[in-house]
């Protein structure tokens, strides 16, 4: 019994959708990570068209006032377990864009995101890099830091 | 040239019949003036439009805190003749006689720029038929952020307040929708946006009924960065990182747009190599920028072959910006005073590789993809648009071209080493959504054309050592800037990119920069484009219009 | 004993989730070439347990019912829709000897399992409460009513040619001749089956651009799983179908075999595949008016031409 059990779990940290959903400009390099010469399929992540799916939300960079509520919700609809993965300067603090005030300067305050990849775009062997330490966490059966805390569950969106 | 001195010459007789300022050239294809009366402008705008200059580019307004006034600028062009014009007015200051009359009843192109300088600095435009604030977020509603005395600090204390006043909106914006709409018709509101697969971050509300579009109504600012702003907090090398942030995927052409306008108001000339250089690396990233649209009208229907193996290519150019500057996209390579590294001889083999890379894929795209049957089927007839939408709308680049309109600012305007090089109008005829990815493979191959007459010049300037590498890349220019003004264009992979600058006495930061960027201009069409269409027409025509959030909402 | 056998093992449930995982395997793998990439390459041998991780993982992760929906309409949904997937691979002769069911209206139990399939996809869309859902409902009946109907017509023209509805001795009486004569059929049904699978470029139900994901856009975890599985067993019914109607089945050049009729299955899919990647997909609108002017005409045309061949050909009416 407990080795089917740890099959599913295996299985489920090998395969990790992310949601189609981009906040700033590192989707850019997240598409090129799909791309031919970086490949991210190879380890087994995949692109979904509806956050229902998803395993992973990915934080691409900068979020606005006006998207944190759109990301927030797109969080809320994705089936447990989930993680998020924070890419860019942008999503720790603000980035190139700290000076900015329509930009929020602490999204991951906010939702609380498991990995954080750096760079402005972050390269992407960094990015798969930063799933790769997704994968190794939910081995290691660590919950989700945005289930544990952060300032989304107090918030409305 | 006879031909447009009398051009030009007829603008100027027009401008003197009312009372302005002064009315001088400003560099080859503009004049510039400043009205007394603010009160003239309508009928000084409607004068030019029956001369000629149906093109409004960009509205924008400066702040003077200490003048007291707020200083109007417009820009108009005449993409047929060459000939703009540059128009400035000032308004009071205060925020209930901030009021100017409205261009947009004659110019419709206007319509989103004045909702833009009404939302950022409160000036109200008399007779503007849809004057509703937009980008801002929702709590900046009925605030100026942009005026020089907003406190941003205190604004962005309340932060949970601000955030519940942008969720209220939305939550709001559905009932309404619930009260509006007949709960037993067929219609419906779709929300196509901002996390739907082809959208990226912008949402368009759908009126639809059943698959038939009624209406779009494009709700922007997801990305709103105030960039505009940022720059002015930011010394003048500070504020490329801004700049370049415009939009990532050619980000090269936008630093060269603001570079030159902070060269001419220090003064300095940029060397020849330095120039040079901006060419092959402005046409690297604008060649990196059409593979991602091409592949993005693809998409758009739900082909990503397309994607993939222009992605394929791409990674070879990005290669060559790697090695130059470190970074594959934020190369921050650019700078006032030339270009920010000097040129190794290994760097131009890497470029090589990457020209062979598209001479030996290009092929292959145009057999398949850029002929192909079911593309023809599904985009030969949708999106059109014609060459006098073009003018009345303002579009420029990809779109104009794809339309017939021979509007190129490389060739219009010459900047930097564009003049001695040898290259041609790209058109095509109908202006559908099919044409425009053709145009689009199209400039690809005339970019690989003008990297190699480009790289072909240096390697030849290098050759006889009249370019030294090791010192040529830059020319200093001064920390500190005079006061003064300039605006300069430059041909971005979208179109056409306006930067206007003013700077203060002494100044260490920018006093002002508008961005003007094309994609505003283009989501602006959507609803014209859309009415009456079906719901799959939405991603192609949205695809093929080549939009970029970055630029659209800065 | 056999019956639990087929039920359970061969051609049954684990067979049609080995197929599942194998032929989505194949699918991305197929898919990567032609982007120019590798593929799902780390997890086992080139990548061939990503799949088995995948559909694990749906089956094991949440499974969200929205607010306001009906859930018992919601739930039971996928799990009809994969039940009924999976009975015409009963129907199909695997090989020689084994035939699960052997009827003489194979044939039409075979298109009416085939048929009903998106009905059952149009209520899980109508059942989601959900914009994109219920168009992406819509769009599966009106593509269904329009592509079935040569769908049917063409599946028709074997039965008519060899004058029996018993697959088995529809495979029994292939030759290379009939192969020929029903060639244009195999085209119309081919064309149909890209229709009725949603494949490109008719995939305009579940279109991501338009309407996100159609009717699978409210479904998360076991209950995307099912729709998956029904998505690959009825992949694996018309593969088969086209397989034994118009190519001979488990016939093969040197053997009669599983494996002929396998090869012959993986080729369509191949076919199939070449297509989406090199096809957008075309609206509604175009789609409806290919079918009713185009392939319903040529269907109806190409059963003229069965029975004239049959006449002409093969020497008058048995």
């Amino acid at each position: 019994m407990l080795k089917v059990f740890d099959f599913f779990a295996h299985a489920k940290s090998e395969s990790l959708w992310m949601a189609h959903f981009c906040t700033g400009c590192c989707s850019l390099e997240m598409a090129a990570a799909m791309g031919p010469r970086y490949d991210w399929e190879r380890y087994g992540f995949l692109p979904t068209p509806t956050p229902r799916q998803a395993d992973i939300l990915i934080i691409t960079g900068l979020v606005t006032k006006k998207m944190l509520p759109a990301l927030l919700r797109t969080y809320a609809q994705m089936p447990e377990p989930k993680y998020v993965l924070a890419l860019g300067a942008c999503s720790f603090d603000g980035g190139p864009y700290n000076d900015s005030l329509a930009v929020i300067k602490n999204p991951t305050e906010i939702l609380p995101a498991d990995v954080f990849v750096a760079g402005c775009p972050p390269k992407p062997e960094a990015i798969i890099s930063g799933m790769e330490e997704i994968k190794k966490k939910m081995k290691a059966g660590i919950p989700s830091a945005a289930s544990e805390g952060g300032l989304w569950k107090e918030m409305r969106f | 040239m006879e031909g447009d001195e009398i051009l030009m010459q007829n603008i100027k007789n027009i401008l003197s019949s009312y009372e302005t300022e002064y009315i001088e050239d400003y560099k080859t294809v503009w004049i510039k003036t400043k009205l007394l009366k603010s009160g003239d402008l309508l009928e000084v705008a409607k004068a030019l439009k029956e001369n000629g200059l149906r093109t409004i580019s960009t509205v924008s307004a400066t702040d003077f805190l200490e003048e007291n006034k707020i200083e109007m600028n417009y820009f108009f062009e005449d993409l047929l003749t060459k000939r703009n014009c540059w128009l400035k007015c000032d308004i009071p200051r205060e925020i209930e006689l901030c009021v100017i009359d409205s261009i947009t009843p004659l110019f419709v192109g206007a319509s989103w720029h004045e909702r833009e300088v009404f939302s950022m600095f409160g000036v109200k435009f008399t007779n503007h038929p849809d004057l509703r604030p937009i980008i801002v977020s929702q709590d900046f509603y009925g605030k100026t952020p942009f005026r020089k005395d907003f406190d941003w600090d205190a604004h962005e204390a309340d932060i949970v307040t601000n955030m519940n006043t942008i969720v209220d909106s939305f939550a709001n914006e559905e009932l309404e929708n619930d009260k509006k709409l007949d709960p037993h018709g067929s219609e419906m509101i779709l929300n196509w946006g901002p996390t739907h697969p082809a959208s990226g971050p912008i949402r368009l509300k759908v009126h639809c009924d059943g698959e038939e579009v009624l209406g779009i109504d494009p709700d922007i600012g997801f990305v709103w960065r105030a960039l505009e702003h940022l720059v002015t907090k930011k010394d003048f090398i500070g504020a490329i990182v801004a700049v370049e942030r415009l939009c990532f995927m050619d980000n090269i052409n936008s630093m060269v747009g603001y570079c030159q306008a902070v060269e001419e108001i220090a003064g300095v000339e940029i060397t020849e190599f330095a120039k040079y250089m901006r060419v092959v690396l402005g046409e690297v990233a604008r060649l990196s920028s059409h593979m991602m649209g091409m592949a993005g009208v693809y998409n758009a229907l739900g082909l990503h072959t397309v994607m993939m193996w222009n992605m394929d290519m791409r990674e070879f150019f990005l290669d060559f910006l790697e090695s130059y500057s470190g970074a594959r996209i934020a190369t921050a390579a650019i700078e006032p005073g030339g270009v920010r590294y000097s040129l190794e001889p290994k760097m131009l083999e890497e470029l090589q590789k990457a020209l062979d890379k598209f001479d030996a894929t290009k092929e292959d795209i145009r057999s398949i993809f850029v002929k192909n049957p079911t593309m023809k089927l599904r985009g030969a007839k949708i999106g059109i648009i014609s060459a006098d939408e073009v003018l009345d709308y303002a579009l420029c680049g990809v779109v104009a071209r794809a339309s017939g309109v021979k509007t190129d600012i490389r060739i219009d305007e010459p900047y930097g080493a564009y003049a001695n090089i040898t290259m041609d109008y790209i058109t095509q005829e109908s202006g559908s959504a099919q044409d425009r990815m053709i145009q689009i493979f199209a400039e690809m191959e005339q970019s690989v054309d003008i990297i190699k007459q480009a790289k072909k010049h240096i390697e030849a300037k290098v050759a006889s050592a009249e370019f030294d590498l090791t010192k040529d890349h830059m020319v200093k220019v001064p920390k500190k800037l005079p006061k003064g003004e300039a605006i300069s264009r430059v041909e971005w992979a979208r179109g056409e990119v306006l930067m206007h600058l003013v700077t203060a006495e002494k100044a260490t930061s920018p006093y002002r920069l508008k961005l003007k960027a094309p994609s505003f201009n283009h989501t602006m069409m959507l609803n014209h484009l859309l009415e009456g269409k079906t719901l799959s027409d939405i991603p192609l025509i949205f695809g093929s219009l080549y939009i970029c959030q970055g630029d659209l909402d800065r | 004993m056999d019956m639990i056998f087929n039920i359970v093992v061969f051609p049954g449930l684990l067979y049609v989730l080995l197929w599942t995982v194998a032929l989505f395997w194949f699918f991305r793998k197929f898919m990567a070439a032609l982007h120019k990439r590798v593929g799902p390459s780390f997890n086992g041998p080139a990548g061939s347990l990503q799949t088995l991780f995948d559909l694990s993982k749906l089956l094991t992760k949440e499974s969200i019912t929205p607010k306001g929906v009906n859930p018992y309409l919601f739930s039971i949904m996928p799990l009809l829709a994969a039940t009924i997937a999976m009975l015409p691979t009963a129907l199909i002769p695997w090989t020689p000897n084994l035939t699960v069911v052997s009827s003489q209206y194979a044939l039409l139990g075979l298109v009416v399992l085939i048929g009903i399939e998106p009905f059952l996809l149009f209520l899980t869309g109508f059942g989601s409460d959900n914009k994109y859902s219920f168009l992406g409902g819509i769009r599966i009946l009106t593509q269904m009513i329009s592509m079935e109907t040569s769908f049917f017509l063409a599946a028709l023209s074997p039965a008519l040619l060899f004058g029996t509805m018993n697959l088995n001795s529809i495979v029994e009486q292939s030759t290379w001749m009939s192969f020929w004569i029903l060639f244009p059929g195999f085209l119309l049904y081919f064309v149909a089956l890209l229709g009725l699978l949603e494949q490109p470029p008719f995939n305009i139900p579940d279109a991501e651009q338009e309407i996100v994901y159609g009717f699978y856009t409210e479904y998360s975890g076991t209950n995307y799983f099912l729709l998956k599985l029904a998505e690959f067993a009825e992949f694996m019914a018309v593969f088969a179908g086209a397989a034994t109607l118009f190519l001979g089945g488990f016939r093969g050049l040197f053997f009669d075999n599983y494996f002929c009729l396998f090869i012959k299955m993986i080729l369509i899919a191949i076919f199939m595949m070449t297509i989406r990647a090199s096809t957008p997909r075309i609206t509604m609108k175009q789609m409806l008016n290919f079918s009713w002017s185009y392939l319903v005409p040529l269907s109806l045309l190409n059963l003229a031409w069965i029975m004239l061949a049959k006449i002409f050909i093969l020497g008058g009416v048995a």
